[in-house]
């Protein structure tokens, strides 16, 4: 049975250190555990939960020093029309505020390839800062398109200034939006394009990049993939549960998640929305219907993981590692 | 996705040696499939260089230490410690470019790390802190093992300790004969730990006998593990005084870390080291630690290389899971996800690669 094993991420209640606004609505905040003890490891791409007040859990991609074990790095942009996250982040934390952090994890894993294209809109630049610098680190040739409104509300510019032309900064009100075709070139089979921001700016990329190679292009989102067109009505079908000897059925009206927590598994899950990609799973059998907007279309086409907080089966029957 | 074949990222600090085994001769050893020389330069550094002389590939372990060079042993041609070609006897320019590879190491005694990874990207990370291993307040001793298994079949068997009672009856803390108490286990993007909280009970004779502690009252225990990285385990089993009965009140704590570096597919070098925090001054409470974890490593040795050489000769099989896996599985799938990476190119999550 499962239920004599609790299985749960990382969770620490860690330190504001440092606040720094860096850019128009934007502060950089560096988190450390009170103690000064060492935090988990963690790979360029990767993105923290903060744990605010009353259930409000938000991710942030990590882009402090990669070697820095003792304290996290954040970049939050204030947005008036969010869910209220991002203002609690800009009101209420302060230096020396205590804030529930849980994770690392990483679900825009930087993959080894010789050359590298990084595209940026707005705030999206944070998880590709860890990437440049391991890109730099190894000698990969790589460029950066970075895109935002105007130039005093982009963050980071001075830290790649550094860099010299391999960074172009790209600010909408004196250059207007990202020139795609420009930046991108024709599809080359040692290049792979890591893109974070708006999803505007990542539909764009994604159909510029139609006629790369499969799996050339990883993008991360912020906010839920926009809805397919419904399909009808969700139906119900059965779950089993392989390593736990459970058998039980998904109702229409209910996740999988909620599901599996009724049976009283322990797994982890974060968002809720299929944004994190914390509660995914292994799959045995079953013709999967993913919601989510972690997996590339490659995850999806081997169909290995599903993320089980948003995505269904079209057969009549799921079978899960669990 | 096999666990038997050559599944080790490269990208990740390894213990090669053990600092008393790298002195001012020319010591030759496997790692990760790869021939290294390591020998400690008159500064007390270390350094590592491909064991192959890059003009007619004699290992260069068969030449000498000159200074802070090496002469190779076939036509003497010399390299720094850096790698870098030297000298030539027979002529007097050193072709460009001669130079044998050399890796990045860091020493923390009593472990000599290494990176055979990017050269450049060892700068990003640090080897894993283990810094009991030289405090003043603990007694460590250690030994290496080798086991003709794959690295990753020590880790699950470390992961898991519900073979424990099975594979170390006499052994085996009397907690672990009942049903466990519920396992938690806490995870990251790069690591796995777990722990189970026993409820009072009696120590078994070991445990007794190396604490000190009688055996005729009731103990709280703590267990924990934790998969480091892809080289580095560690376990934690705490017995909880409360001082009632005249005995020392406290937690007496004992780690054992173990190194696993991956000789090749199917075979591990296992570097462990015993750690405790009380009688640190009575060797014979050593002696018995050591005892018995030669008995436990020993024995475990035996099932591993049992399952490697049945999937040597038979082909792996398909396998079922159980609840008590889920540290393992993790542990599989922060592994594959650093080779998905290290890979490169192909999509992510393809499994582990097969290495025929």
């Amino acid at each position: 049975m499962s239920g004599d094993a609790v299985y749960r991420e990382h969770e620490a209640d860690l330190v504001v250190l440092r606040r720094e606004t860096v850019a128009t609505d934007v502060v950089a905040l560096t988190l450390a555990d009170p103690a000064g003890d060492a935090l988990p490891g963690w790979t360029p791409g990767a993105h923290i939960d903060l744990v605010l007040d009353e259930g409000l859990t938000r991710q942030y991609s990590l882009c402090g020093a990669l070697r820095d074990r003792t304290s996290f790095r954040i970049g939050v942009l204030r947005a008036p029309d969010s869910s209220g996250g991002s203002q609690f982040v800009h009101d209420a934390l302060k230096e020396g505020s205590q804030v529930r952090v849980r994770g690392p994890r990483n679900h825009f894993a930087l993959v080894d390839a010789p050359r590298y294209i990084f595209v940026a809109g707005g705030i999206g630049i944070t998880p590709l800062l860890p990437m440049i610098e391991s890109a730099q680190q190894r000698g990969v040739p790589w460029t950066l398109a970075y895109g935002g409104r105007q130039r005093a509300s982009m963050a980071f510019g001075d830290e790649l200034a550094r860099h010299g032309d391999r960074v172009r900064v790209w600010p909408q009100d004196e250059e207007g939006l990202l020139d795609l075709p420009a930046i991108l070139g024709d599809p080359r089979p040692d290049t792979l394009v890591y893109c974070c921001g708006p999803e505007q700016l990542l539909s764009a990329v994604e159909s510029q990049c139609a006629t790369w190679p499969p799996g050339a292009l990883h993008v991360e989102r912020f906010a839920p993939k926009p809805a397919e067109p419904a399909a009808a009505a969700d139906s119900p079908f059965e779950l089993v549960l392989q390593r736990s000897g459970i058998t039980t059925v998904v109702p229409a009206d209910q996740t999988i998640l909620e599901v599996v927590e009724g049976a009283g598994i322990s797994l982890l899950s974060s968002c809720r929305i299929g944004t994190c990609g914390t509660c995914e799973q292994e799959v045995i059998a079953g013709d999967i219907d993913h919601r989510d907007s972690v997996l590339t279309s490659e995850d999806r086409e081997a169909g290995e993981y599903m993320m089980i907080c948003v995505s269904r089966c079209r057969s009549e029957r799921l079978v899960l590692d669990l | 996705m096999s666990r038997l074949a050559g599944n080790y990222p490269l990208n990740c600090w390894y213990v090669a040696a053990t600092s008393d085994e790298v002195g001012r001769g020319l010591l030759g050893r496997t790692v990760l499939g790869q021939p290294v020389l390591f020998y400690r330069l008159r500064s007390g550094a270390v350094a590592a260089l491909e064991d192959r002389c890059p003009h007619r590939s004699l290992p260069l372990s068969y030449g000498t230490l000159s200074d802070d060079e090496v002469v190779c042993g076939y036509h003497g041609m010399a390299f720094g410690p850096d790698g870098g070609c030297v000298r030539v006897p027979s002529q007097e320019n050193v072709p460009y470019g001669a130079r044998a590879r050399s890796f990045p190491v860091r020493e923390e005694p009593p472990f000599v790390w290494i990176w055979m990874g990017h050269p450049a990207t060892s700068t990003l990370s640090d080897p894993p802190a283990v810094p009991w291993l030289r405090d003043a307040d603990w007694a460590t001793f250690g030994e290496t093992l080798q086991v003709e298994a794959n690295y990753l079949l020590l880790h699950e068997n470390a992961l898991d300790l519900t073979h424990f009672p099975h594979v170390h009856p006499g052994l085996s803390p009397s907690p672990y004969l009942g049903t466990p108490p519920r396992l938690e286990i806490e995870v990251t993007e790069t690591t796995v730990s777990y722990y189970r909280d026993f409820p009072p009970s009696p120590l078994v004779d070991w445990q007794a006998r190396t604490t000190g502690l009688p055996q005729d009252r009731d103990y709280a225990q703590r267990e924990s593990g934790e998969l480091v990285s892809p080289g580095l385990h560690v376990d934690r089993m705490h017995v909880f005084a409360t001082g009632d009965g005249g005995d020392g009140a406290g937690s007496y704590d004992k780690i054992l870390t173990r190194a696993f570096t991956p000789l090749g597919p199917r075979s591990t070098v296992v570097h462990w080291q015993v750690s405790r925090n009380y009688l640190t001054s009575q060797p014979q409470v050593s002696d018995q630690l050591r005892a018995v974890h030669h008995a436990t490593l020993t024995a475990d040795k035996r099932l591993l290389e049992a399952i490697q050489a049945r999937a040597d000769r038979f082909g792996a099989g398909e396998e079922f899971n159980v609840s008590a896996d889920v540290a393992g599985l993790r542990a599989h799938r922060i592994i594959e996800d650093m080779l998905s990476a290290e890979r490169g190119w192909q999509p992510a999550r393809t499994g582990m690669p097969a290495v025929r």
